[in-house]
């Protein structure tokens, strides 16, 4: 967390990230989102929207919150994927990582429908996810095509996303098997990245890149399955 | 150069099409609250560097989120610290 701020809020939000108490209904309802965004965007329904307008938030504020969220999760998944150390002064540092909480629960059930908010409320960022997809999905290198749909499907089942097809291509292949447990520890667990995820990849091959290639191809898939399915579910 | 579980490059390591992309990153503006002590690229960009070409878009992604509103900027630090503790990221 960087430095400045309001000190007792930065402080719950290292001790009790899922208890938040902001000093403010609209600064509480920002937590909400951010919360549910991130541990489970299918648990969203249109009271969480109420609630939010009634706090005081518009519909361009929430949507900004949960688009937010859905990104800074990815690059929190590149940074324990790569095991980056944090360069830049804190002023209240976070625990340590517990590789052992248990990963977030898969999606009980599929998000379908037409989403509460248009991320077209947002053209920038719209423009900027679509680019970013497009690279991501449409190329050869190292990963092929194959194996990027195959993890976007894994990981849109996994949060509950609709608006992509399941995995047809379940047929036991080792290095699919292996390719979509690294990408699940991406999406749903991704503080226990380390270098055993990368260990069975590794032996059939894959290099560092094809390795990063594979949590960035997750990561992107979850960002944007987390934002769809967070925006349908807030509908219904 | 391999610090963390998979390879990162840094910029004064950086050649060709890395550089390049290292170079632009830096002239983007950065709250001074994220500019790193050592002077270089901020480690969450040197994170992507096995993918040069990916770098720009996920930049550019968060400029249009994290550099506009309509939230204020403690309300974006706010969503964005929760996000990363509940992921457990040190980030």
């Amino acid at each position: 967390m960087a430095s400045g701020g309001d000190e007792k809020l930065s402080r719950a939000i290292l001790e009790a990230p899922r208890a938040v108490t902001a000093a403010t209904p609209r600064l509480q309802l920002l937590a909400e989102l951010a919360t549910i965004t991130t541990t489970a965007p299918w648990a969203f329904s249109r009271t969480n929207l109420s609630r939010a307008h009634t706090a005081g938030l518009s519909d361009e504020d929430v949507l900004h919150a949960i688009a937010l969220s859905a990104y800074f999760g990815h690059l929190n998944r590149i940074a324990d994927a790569v095991g980056v150390p944090l360069d830049y002064d804190v002023h209240l540092a976070p625990p340590a990582t517990e590789p052992t909480v248990p990963a977030l629960p898969p999606a009980p059930a599929t998000r379908v429908g037409r989403p509460a908010l248009e991320l077209g409320l947002r053209p920038d960022t719209q423009r900027a996810i679509a680019e970013w997809r497009d690279y991501a999905f449409k190329r050869d290198e190292p990963l092929t095509r194959r194996q990027r749909t195959f993890i976007a499907r894994c990981v849109a089942s996994w949060l509950g996303d609709g608006s992509i097809s399941p995995p047809d291509d379940m047929t036991g292949n080792p290095l699919d098997g292996a390719v979509r447990e690294l990408a699940r520890t991406v999406t749903l667990a991704p503080w226990q990245l380390g270098p055993q995820c990368f260990a069975a990849l590794r032996e059939t091959g894959f290099s560092d890149a094809a390795l990063f290639d594979v949590c960035a191809t997750a990561s992107i898939a979850g960002m944007i399955s987390r934002l769809e399915v967070a925006l349908v579910s807030l509908a219904s | 150069m391999t610090v963390g579980h998979l390879e990162i490059t840094t910029y004064d390591a950086a050649t060709g099409e890395l550089r390049a992309v290292y170079d632009r990153m830096r002239e983007r503006p950065l709250p001074p609250a994220y500019r790193p002590s050592h002077g270089g690229v901020p480690g969450i960009i040197t994170a992507h560097s096995l993918d040069p070409q990916l770098i720009p878009r996920v930049f550019g992604c968060s400029t249009t989120l994290n550099g506009a509103g309509p939230l204020s900027w403690p309300e974006r630090e706010l969503v964005n610290a929760l996000t990363s503790r509940l992921n457990q990221c040190l980030y």
